[in-house]
């Protein structure tokens, strides 16, 4: 037996269908709703994805196509009018740039390879040749090691090959400027001709001069005064008086304010 | 969350990002060395080649991104949440790439760049939670 009192009128009974299907309508609404933001959020990922992935092919492709102008095109580096400037003028003789007289010697060891001497070429170098060698109070010497790997000899035997033809400091100048991704084979016969060709030099004579038993020589005599000094990373700069015993800089990363101080107080200690 | 938490959310991080990039932007013009803790990390990654992108500083490129996403969250409707969250998506991938980049490649960390790819993550998050919100309890 129903009890008339709980029993829903017709207009209630409908009024309660309509509800249900109020409910029932928006929340299909509601489902349509984030079924088309689910769709739109997929789309706006497909669209970054397409984005970054542009991005990340343009940024690969400049930061490989950097070193590769020598490789093409013989001698059309980047930086030959940035390393004449800053060398052009000054007289060097074999691995030493700067005055032969300079009371003060400055020595650099530095591996072709590494980015942090490329960091230093770059960024503290140019002051210290500007202040010190091209004023004739000091002359500096960059001895290269080669202990990053294969690229490093190939690189430093050519270099080096580039000295007889008083060639060598703006080579390395250049190098710098167009270094390529640690052993990446990047250091190839292409490249480096280019490097030589924008130094100035006579290409072909400075690969056949890399590979004689005189630059091995030179390369010998790296390790050794390296080990004499207990240096056991690159860049590594010692200064002192010209002839006479050399201080190594001791700071974390070289600057051209170090070296000056260095370079200063060995001049003292020479009496000039 | 409310979106009008979601959106302040957004804003903080937005505008804490345009300090940064646009600090990155100003050294890079300058010529001078970004302030560093991390030994010499900003210097050789803001000289590094993934410092440009097709000749334009990337430091430049997060700049208008960020000026992007912080109109998009100021403006009202859903085609400017779907700007700020395409544009925060895409900053986060672009940041994820660089940050491989910076720790396998460069071989140095820049606390200025990991601190703008912790908050372009931070807007990709809520960008497309605002784009994903129940309608009904969205406030415009």
């Amino acid at each position: 037996m129903s009890d008339p009192s709980t029993t829903p009128t017709k207009r209630e009974r409908r009024e309660a269908a309509r509800a249900e299907r109020q409910e029932r309508e928006s929340a299909a609404a509601a489902a349509d709703t984030r079924r088309k933001r689910l769709l739109t959020l997929l789309g706006l990922l497909g669209a970054a994805v397409v984005i970054v992935v542009v991005a990340i092919v343009i940024s690969s492709g400049g930061s490989s196509d950097k070193p590769t102008p020598a490789a093409s095109s013989g001698g059309d580096v980047a930086g030959v009018a940035e390393t004449k400037a800053l060398i052009g003028g000054i007289p060097q003789s074999g691995i030493t740039l700067g005055k032969a007289d300079a009371p003060v010697t400055i020595v650099e060891f530095a591996d072709p390879q590494c980015p942090f001497c490329k960091e230093y070429t770059l960024n503290e170098m140019p002051a210290v040749v500007k202040q010190y060698v091209r004023t004739g109070k000091a002359k500096m010497e960059l001895r290269y090691l080669t202990f990053i790997g294969p690229d490093s000899v190939t690189a430093a035997q050519a270099l080096q090959g580039a000295a007889p033809q008083s060639r060598f400091w703006e080579a390395s100048d250049l190098f710098y400027r167009n270094q390529g991704e640690e052993n990446s084979g990047y250091v190839t016969d292409d490249f480096l001709k280019g490097i030589l060709t924008g130094a100035g030099a006579d290409a072909t004579k400075a690969l056949a001069a890399g590979s004689s038993s005189a630059v091995a020589e030179q390369l010998g005599e790296a390790k050794t005064l390296a080990s004499r000094y207990g240096v056991d990373s690159t860049p590594t700069i010692l200064v002192g008086p010209t002839g006479g015993e050399l201080k190594k800089d001791t700071e974390s990363a070289p600057t051209a304010a170090g070296i000056g101080k260095l370079v200063d107080a060995a001049a003292a200690k020479g009496g000039t | 969350m409310s979106d009008r938490a979601l959106r302040t959310a957004g804003l903080v991080l937005a505008v804490l990002g345009v300090g940064i990039a646009g600090y990155l932007v100003y050294v890079h013009y300058a010529d001078i060395d970004p302030v560093c803790n991390i030994a010499h990390g900003c210097h050789k990654v803001q000289t590094s080649d993934y410092a440009e992108l097709a000749g334009i500083p990337v430091a430049l490129l997060g700049l208008i991104g960020y000026v992007v996403i912080l109109g998009a969250l100021v403006a009202p409707g859903e085609a400017a949440r779907m700007v700020a969250a395409l544009t925060a998506l895409v900053g986060f991938g672009f940041s994820m790439y660089l940050t491989y980049r910076e720790l396998f490649t460069i071989d140095a960390i820049c606390q200025w760049c990991v601190g703008s790819a912790i908050l372009m993550t931070g807007l990709a998050g809520v960008c497309t939670w605002r784009l994903l919100r129940e309608p009904d309890t969205m406030v415009a």
